[in-house]
């Protein structure tokens, strides 16, 4: 059922949500990206994903004072502390066989497990107040809706860290090993890299893409008890939806998910319990490989 | 090719993972209180952990400062409260009741913050025999000959403001709600009160909106329906980390000159505080509020503050008059206060002081008939707070 909003325009009503949903979207591939580099590259089953992205959250919440200096100070302890909590699970994942999911997996939701508890008993029980920069607090119109300024801001800052990713992969070096390592892990280590050392360097890298996430996220998904299980979930569901070899894929499945969650909840609220999880079974039940093929190119 | 690739493999893995992390499990254990002869036993049951943590510590909190303020006496006898956690709910409720109730053999139960909670335990409570003077869940109960509540019905802070609505918006109401038992008595309380007085829906089918709880974190698409709506006002009702998404993202929404109104949860205690400067001017419901001008209110918030910071909330009052109404049936059950003489010598209290105004027990429901007031956050000193700035109805039945 698609309501017939009145007056001339029909789509008008859908705008928002639509526009909301690419910022929801861009989000979730910020967030979900370390872990589709994790599980892709270095078949790493990370499931304290989102306790990386939780760190950058809470970091947000205790250093964000409604400055812009408060906001640069935030989003680099928050990278700095998600990419050494990367570093320190690569560290514990050493004695696990690379490619062993199950340990893999017990290992990493023991973390998670463990790191939750010490953020809540850190920072509380309590959701934390996110305070971003006054210039942003308030609300700008758009087309005629009021819709806010910050998520508007985070649309772009996400969009070039989006680029910024696509460009570091595709043309320096660390990003050339990173592609090699997908097609080619033996081949690889040949060449004389430690797997090791690519284990470490994507972890590290992984954090701090969800540490970043956290920190401009925290806005949209805030900090508290359950946003590292909900990240996660998303971060997985990214990895359903859009398969694990390409940026592309991820990026589309993540604004597919942003606009399922905003878009498709204001077309049918009625739905919006199961809309997500029904479009993921859906694509598995039609393709199992998620919306984009595996990828090597572009 | 393999039939299954290996990162088909892995997407599956995930797919599974997924699946099972959309339900979640949760834990919680007992703190067994220490018990000395010859005083009376009290077991109070709350959520010392979990989502519920906040309303638990209050509820805690409240009947603690009875004691203090008391002597750490109840109807003349020294009091041995031994405090349980609840947990998130009926699993970790029921066992925790259990050792208070046939373990401990306490004399009354209080507390209990789930509504769920509470109907687990209820079959326990008339096993062996003992009263429950619950001070927050209150579910559907058949049978509430041992059930007491200082609480109120869920449905009850909607009815209570829906005339107010009806006499001051002009135009239809959207009503909006978390999709739970919580939420779906709430919203009913306010939208059956709202149409028997001629009040209209601005919902398009002319029924509540409903969100998944707790999965809703975003209400934007929900707030583009309200706008295309044409609603004069909203009503809703929200508590804990949801309402400080919703509270926020109406302030910064294209509906956020469409006057909120809500039952009080959605801006009481903790939630104020990080809703912040987004909370101002939102119209609330509720039985209490700090600033009521009564001798036992002023009492009971001095009190209160020389212990903790900020004002207390309806949740800590409810369990402070748990404490007050177990002192007068206690005192009132004579020289051997037996679990089954303080439940008759509640039933005969009649008028109770309290710091929220004097109430008394519903003879059928056994929930508090009480006066509701009308709430708006507004500025008061450097902080927002809950302001009264009206009553509404008594209810209570």
């Amino acid at each position: 059922m698609i309501a017939v909003a009145a007056g001339t325009n029909r789509i008008d009503p859908y705008l928002i949500p639509a526009l909301d949903g690419v910022a929801y979207g861009l989000l979730v591939f910020v967030a979900a990206s370390g872990l589709v580099f994790c599980f892709g590259v270095a078949n790493i089953l990370n499931l304290a994903h989102g306790l990386l992205y939780a760190i950058g959250g809470y970091t947000a919440a205790a250093l964000l004072d409604g400055g812009w200096a408060s906001l640069a100070l935030a989003l680099a302890v928050g990278v700095l502390a998600a990419a050494a909590a990367g570093v320190l699970l690569a560290g514990l994942l050493t004695p696990v066989a690379t490619g062993n999911h199950l340990s893999q997996a017990l290992l990493t939701f023991g973390v998670a497990l463990a790191g939750g508890s010490l953020l809540v008993a850190g920072f509380g029980p309590d959701n934390p107040q996110v305070q971003v920069p006054a210039a942003l607090e308030g609300s700008v119109m758009v087309a005629g809706h009021r819709y806010a300024a910050y998520r508007l801001v985070f649309i772009v800052v996400a969009a070039v860290l989006a680029a910024a990713l696509y460009l570091v992969v595709r043309r320096t070096r660390a990003g050339m090993l990173v592609r090699a390592a997908v097609d080619d892990p033996e081949m690889v280590a040949c060449l004389g890299v430690s797997p090791a050392r690519i284990r470490a360097g994507v972890l590290a890298a992984a954090g701090a893409l969800a540490g970043a996430a956290g920190v401009l996220g925290a806005p949209i998904i805030g900090p508290g008890t359950g946003t590292a299980d909900t990240v996660l979930l998303l971060s997985l569901v990214v990895v359903v939806l859009g398969g694990l070899g390409s940026m592309a894929g991820t990026l589309l499945a993540a604004l597919a998910i942003g606009e399922i969650q905003t878009l498709g909840v204001a077309l049918l609220p009625s739905a919006a319990p199961f809309l997500l999880f029904a479009a993921m079974a859906a694509v598995l039940a039609v393709r199992a490989r998620g919306l984009a093929g595996r990828w090597r190119a572009a | 090719m393999p039939l299954i690739t290996p990162w088909r493999s892995r997407a599956l893995t995930a797919a599974l993972l997924a699946a099972v992390l959309t339900t979640s499990t949760a834990c919680g254990d007992d703190a067994p209180g220490t018990s000395a002869g010859g005083s009376i036993k009290i077991g109070l049951l709350a959520s010392l952990s979990g989502t519920y943590q906040a309303v638990g510590t209050e509820i805690r909190d409240g009947f603690q400062l009875y004691l203090d303020t008391h002597d750490g006496k109840l109807g003349g006898r020294q009091v041995d409260l031994i405090v349980a956690d609840e947990g998130n709910g009926a699993q970790t409720a029921v066992p925790a009741a259990t050792k208070l109730l046939k373990q401990d053999r306490v004399s009354a139960l209080t507390g209990i913050v789930g509504g769920g909670s509470v109907a687990g335990v209820t079959p326990v409570l008339n096993e062996t025999k003992v009263p429950l003077v619950g001070s927050n869940g209150r579910p559907e109960l058949k049978d509430v000959s041992r059930v007491w509540h200082t609480s109120y019905l869920s449905d009850e802070p909607g009815a209570a403001i829906a005339q107010h609505v009806r006499d001051n918006v002009k135009g239809s109401v959207y009503a909006i709600g978390p999709d739970y038992q919580g939420g779906w008595d709430e919203l009913r309380g306010f939208t059956d009160a709202f149409g028997k007085i001629g009040g209209k829906l601005a919902n398009a089918d002319g029924k509540t909106t409903f969100t998944p709880f707790p999965a809703t974190t975003n209400f934007l698409p929900y707030f583009a329906r309200i706008k295309a709506s044409g609603a004069a006002a909203v009503y809703t009702f929200y508590a804990g980390s949801a309402a400080v998404d919703f509270v926020k993202q109406y302030a910064q929404s294209e509906i956020k000159d469409i006057p909120l109104y809500a039952a009080g949860f959605l801006t009481e205690g903790g939630v104020l505080n990080a809703q912040g400067e987004a909370a101002r001017d939102i119209y609330s419901v509720l039985n209490y509020s700090p600033d009521l001008d009564n001798a036992e209110n002023r009492a009971f918030v001095a009190a209160w503050k020389a212990k903790h910071d900020g004002s207390p909330t309806t949740y800590a009052l409810a369990s402070y008059d748990a404490a007050a109404v177990l002192d007068r049936a206690i005192g009132a059950a004579g020289s051997d206060p037996t679990p089954e003489a303080i439940n008759t010598a509640i039933g005969k209290l009649g008028q109770i002081a309290s710091p929220r105004g004097t109430w008394q027990f519903s003879t059928t429901t056994h929930s508090p008939v009480q006066k509701w007031y009308l709430r708006q956050v507004r500025q008061d000193g450097r902080a927002l707070s809950n302001t009264v700035v009206g009553d509404l109805a008594t209810v209570g039945r």
